[in-house]
């Protein structure tokens, strides 16, 4: 669907919705789903299988099973997902999966995701410095290597640390072991950016900067990315070029 | 009074509405005929007062967990309190 109702959706993944016997929609905005409706007389929200006090892993799974239901069923099936279907979502991967290893014919269409939104609104290229993406969760959980002459950007702050996957968000506790680890890597004053890309095209993007101490005093929502700028210059790799130096000689010879 | 839904698509796809100032917006907006809801949220700059209009329909985002111990949990032994209370055939989930 893309991230910006009117704006993003593809031509082919219009034609996609359109042609298809049913219509799983999980959207990140009731007015997108409503836009949605205009288009297909047959669309199923996932919304309502979400719920405080259950694993966000078994709603994924349900969706799952909704969707395989009616592929084994024998209709042609579109599912909806706000923003890439591919990036940080897990169930459109998983009943590709499924479909195509029952011998179903299944594909992904790609979206304009909020990391596309993210770089042209705040102006990042990531190609410049580099960049790396975690789920904040997994910097918590797992020894991960940060790289801070690059940029980080982390996802559903909104939620870190929540291994019940089961709550809506947690609290400034759980923002601060976040910035208790990384402030291994940067300043306690480095900047931080809280963004939000625009679902309805009469919004602006919300783009906050605070200090990374900060952080776990600011509330950050799951629609809500946080970015850390480079904390360092990039280190040249003498030995690398001493090396590249040596074959652009031999080469010449 | 214009349909909300279609003014939005329309701002959407095009160029010059799409960056226009929340001045020149509603200024359109008061020439379709737009909804009291629409022209207020342009003015605010804030799309949550469509909700005068729409409802308020809180949607969850978040779609993917890398988090351990979950691997196993299957659907078909949950009880029902898994399960949506009024599962979706087509229509408006206003809220949950």
């Amino acid at each position: 669907m893309g991230m910006t109702l009117g704006s993003h959706l593809t031509p082919l993944a219009r034609s996609h919705i359109e042609h298809a016997d049913v219509i799983f929609a999980a959207l990140s905005d009731g007015v997108v789903e409503m836009w949605l409706r205009r288009l297909h007389p047959d669309v199923r929200s996932l919304q309502p299988y979400y719920a405080e006090g259950k694993s966000r892993m078994k709603t994924y799974r349900q969706w799952v099973d909704l969707m395989i239901t009616e592929v084994r069923a024998g209709k042609r099936v579109c599912a909806v997902f706000y923003g890439h279907p591919g990036i940080f979502a897990w169930s459109p991967h998983k009943v590709i999966e499924v479909a195509r290893a029952e011998g179903f014919e299944a594909h992904m269409e790609p979206g304009i995701s909020a990391e596309d939104c993210l770089y042209a609104d705040l102006g990042i290229d990531p190609g410049r410095f580099g960049c790396q993406h975690f789920e904040a969760s997994q910097l918590l959980l797992y020894e991960r290597r940060i790289d801070s002459t690059g940029y980080l950007v982390l996802w559903q702050v909104g939620i870190v640390g929540d291994r019940s996957l089961a709550r809506l968000h947690t609290g400034p506790e759980y923002r601060q072991v976040l910035v208790d680890v990384l402030s291994r890597d940067y300043s306690l004053d480095h900047e931080v950016i809280i963004y939000r890309g625009v679902t309805l095209p009469i919004d602006k993007p919300r783009v906050r900067r605070v200090a990374l101490r900060d952080l776990p005093g600011t509330e950050v929502t799951t629609q809500e990315t946080v970015v850390l700028p480079p904390a360092m210059p990039l280190k040249p790799n003498l030995i690398v070029r001493e090396r590249l130096d040596e074959l652009d000689k031999a080469s010449v010879a | 009074m214009s349909d909300t839904i279609e003014l939005l698509e329309a701002i959407g796809k095009d160029a010059k509405l799409r960056r226009a100032s929340a001045e020149e917006l509603a200024d359109t907006l008061e020439q379709a005929e737009a909804s009291d809801a629409l022209k207020a949220a342009v003015v605010a700059a804030d799309s949550a007062l469509l909700a005068a209009e729409f409802g308020h329909q809180p949607m969850r985002v978040d779609q993917h967990s890398n988090t351990p111990g979950h691997e196993e949990e299957d659907p078909d032994h949950d009880d029902d309190q898994d399960h949506p209370s009024q599962p979706d055939q087509g229509k408006p989930s206003h809220g949950q």
